[in-house]
């Protein structure tokens, strides 16, 4: 009888570890699934690349190749978004820009180099770029790379990422140094 | 251990804070977790069904939990930011089909190679010892965007192999496997694999032309007919699949898979409709053919007495019923009921038998593990970097997800029950290693999501 018992007890005692194993895990996870505390992540900017200032003005970055390669003033860039390109301000590509340059807003003149792979920007923690304002989405938008040029993809965010001050609705190819503003942060990629 | 974080410097100069070796932490202890209970569901089934403790059968067990150290080793170092949660419920997944497994061999009295849960131990172990390697050499996932065209080809050789007249089985109805010596093998298990690949390269190169165009139609915007093309073919492959391999739950995977990936990939749900109403139309023809119709009528009436009695009828569905009803809410213990009486107890009514000596307790905890398993898996889908990943890691996870639902839902008679393994717990080779495969694709996509943010603007 008492064998009986034991098994009864030893049966319970295997659905209620089977039980911990499943919430220990949803547990371990309950900042994917709940947002993660903001308390917590107020400190992160201290791990943050901190590269020296650097200048918001571009002029004196090192310009080896043609003046055209000048940013082009933002009212003239010709065309709708898709266009931007132009043809006058030279492409972001992989081998042409090497920095993202922040150039306004609360980090202004951090910067971070660009590696060739997808870059995400967005409120969410899991953003490559995270930006916490009130004006940008958890997941506002992507930098992305087609045939080795970079381009912009809003995310449908709420409030619109503007490339050279035009509101980017497609995947746009970014010009060397033109402003990409999201929220209250604008910033540039440059060589 | 060492410290817990530790700023490295990387070769392109940027400085990332790593906090790789608290997750791999958390993997250790969820991995031990979890071979710690499937050693005890293994000593509840001895202690059920033999009433005494037989350890022979320990020793294979153990290897396994030390093949999964191997692999939780090989992610510290190959993949260190790769989700720690994956691992061990893969590991607790295959370790409770094998006691459910060993349970059907005790109640037959099968030992040695003859037992079935001895010759699963073996293909954990190969499919484990595949996945390190896959974790090991595939450092960059990116490389199978490269070879996707190749994977379509491989992919359907695999789906059509079973067709040849000399390799080719036929068992239980279903042409889907192939036989070498006494060797059997389901190779459109790891077709999935090769399609899932391919479907991913492929809608990434494709996805505007598939989405983009189009006419409104009822607030809809449906797909240029020349952009037909390929949703034309997979579903005449997976046709194909139902008609000569007689494998309704095969074809509906592959289709399945098709759709949620081209809708993930062109946001447009006038492809899903468009997917389904082809299939279900294809369905319905093929049901004119008989088997089809059989398992249909299986579903609906299942204890009409005749189609009970009959060949092929509703006989081992209801058994299952039976058994999970005997089950009630806390099982009747593992070891301690008749899970047997069910024919393919241990491999497509593997949750019947487990259901019977778990009880709902016991199911509601495995659908959980499933379910967290693939939300891992569709987590890659949204945080991910790349557009190839995030498909593929969709897409895979999907796999998983569908196999899941037509197996448990066939069996607990929600939809026709179609012949599909339970992934990771049913007996089987093919489907262990397919899974355990999958598994370790997902985690090298996982190891590419960011964790840490690589700058982070906050007033």
């Amino acid at each position: 009888m008492s064998g009986e018992l034991t098994l009864l007890l030893l049966r319970l005692a295997f659905l209620a570890l089977l039980w911990l194993f499943v919430f220990g895990i949803v547990y371990a996870l309950r900042s994917d699934l709940f947002g993660s505390r903001v308390q917590k992540l107020a400190a992160e900017p201290a791990h943050a690349p901190s590269a020296s200032p650097f200048p918001s003005n571009p002029s004196p970055n090192p310009s080896p190749s043609p003046p055209a390669r000048q940013p082009p003033p933002i009212s003239t860039l010709p065309g709708g978004p898709n266009t931007a390109q132009g043809g006058r301000a030279a492409k972001a590509t992989t081998s042409s820009a090497g920095r993202l340059v922040i150039t306004s807003g609360p980090k202004a003149g951090e910067e971070l180099r660009l590696s060739p792979e997808p870059l995400t920007i967005g409120r969410s923690g899991e953003s490559g770029l995270v930006i916490r304002d009130d004006y940008t989405s958890t997941h506002h938008a992507r930098l992305l790379l087609w045939n080795d040029e970079w381009m912009i993809q809003d995310l449908d965010s709420t409030n619109g990422t503007f490339l050279g001050g035009k509101r980017v609705s497609v995947p746009t190819q970014i010009p060397l140094n033109t402003p990409i503003r999201i929220g209250a942060t604008s910033f540039e990629l440059r060589r | 251990m060492p410290q817990p974080t530790d700023t490295v410097a990387r070769a392109d100069g940027e400085r990332r804070v790593h906090v790789p070796r608290k997750l791999r932490n958390l993997e250790l202890v969820l991995v031990l977790f979890a071979s710690l209970l499937n050693g005890a569901a293994l000593y509840l089934v001895q202690l059920g069904a033999l009433g005494a403790f037989d350890s022979s059968f320990f020793l294979p067990a153990t290897g396994l939990a030390v093949l999964v150290l191997g692999m939780h080793v090989a992610l510290r170092v190959s993949a260190p930011d790769a989700d720690p949660f994956i691992l061990p419920i893969a590991t607790l997944l295959n370790g409770l089909g094998i006691a459910g497994i060993y349970r059907i061999d005790l109640s037959y009295d099968l030992s040695g190679w003859e037992s079935v849960a001895v010759r699963q131990i073996a293909w954990s172990g190969l499919a484990i010892a595949v996945a390190i390697a896959v974790v090991v050499l595939l450092r960059n996932h990116r490389v199978l965007q490269r070879y996707r065209y190749i994977a379509m080809f491989a992919g359907l050789a695999l789906l059509l192999l079973p067709m040849l007249p000399i390799i080719g089985r036929e068992i239980n109805g279903a042409r889907v496997w192939i036989g070498i010596g006494g060797f059997s093998f389901q190779p459109g298990e790891i077709a999935k694999i090769a399609l899932a690949v391919f479907f991913a390269g492929y809608l990434v190169t494709a996805r505007d032309s598939l989405s983009m165009v189009g006419a409104k139609f009822l607030g809809l915007r449906f797909p240029r007919v020349r952009d037909f093309g390929p949703i034309l073919v997979i579903w005449a492959a997976a046709m194909a699949v139902l008609v000569f391999q007689r494998d309704l739950g095969t074809s509906l995977l592959y289709f399945g898979l098709f759709l949620v990936m081209i809708y993930v990939a062109t946001a447009r749900i006038s492809w899903v409709l468009l997917g389904l109403l082809l299939f279900v139309g294809g369905a319905f023809a093929a049901a004119q053919l008989g088997y089809v119709g059989g398992r249909l009528n299986a579903w609906l009436t299942p204890f009409d007495n005749e189609i009970y009695n009959a060949q092929g009828g509703s006989y081992q569905l209801v058994s299952g019923l039976f058994g999970l009803a005997n089950g009630g809410l806390i099982g009747t213990g593992l070891g301690q009921g008749m899970p047997s009486l069910t024919p393919l107890a241990n491999s497509d009514f593997i949750i019947a038998s487990l259901g019977e000596e778990l009880g709902l307790a016991g199911v509601f905890a495995i659908l959980s593990l499933y379910l967290l398993l693939v939300s891992r898996g569709l987590r890659i889908g949204f945080a991910g970097q790349d557009d190839f990943g995030r498909l593929l890691g969709v897409g895979l996870s999907f796999v998983i997800a569908l196999q899941v639902f037509v197996v448990i839902g066939g069996v607990t008679r929600v939809i026709p029950l179609t012949g599909l393994t339970t992934p990771f717990m049913a007996a089987g080779g093919s489907s262990l290693l397919a899974n355990w495969i999958i598994a370790a694709i997902l985690l090298r996509l996982s190891d590419t999501v960011r964790n840490q943010p690589r700058l982070v603007v906050q007033q």
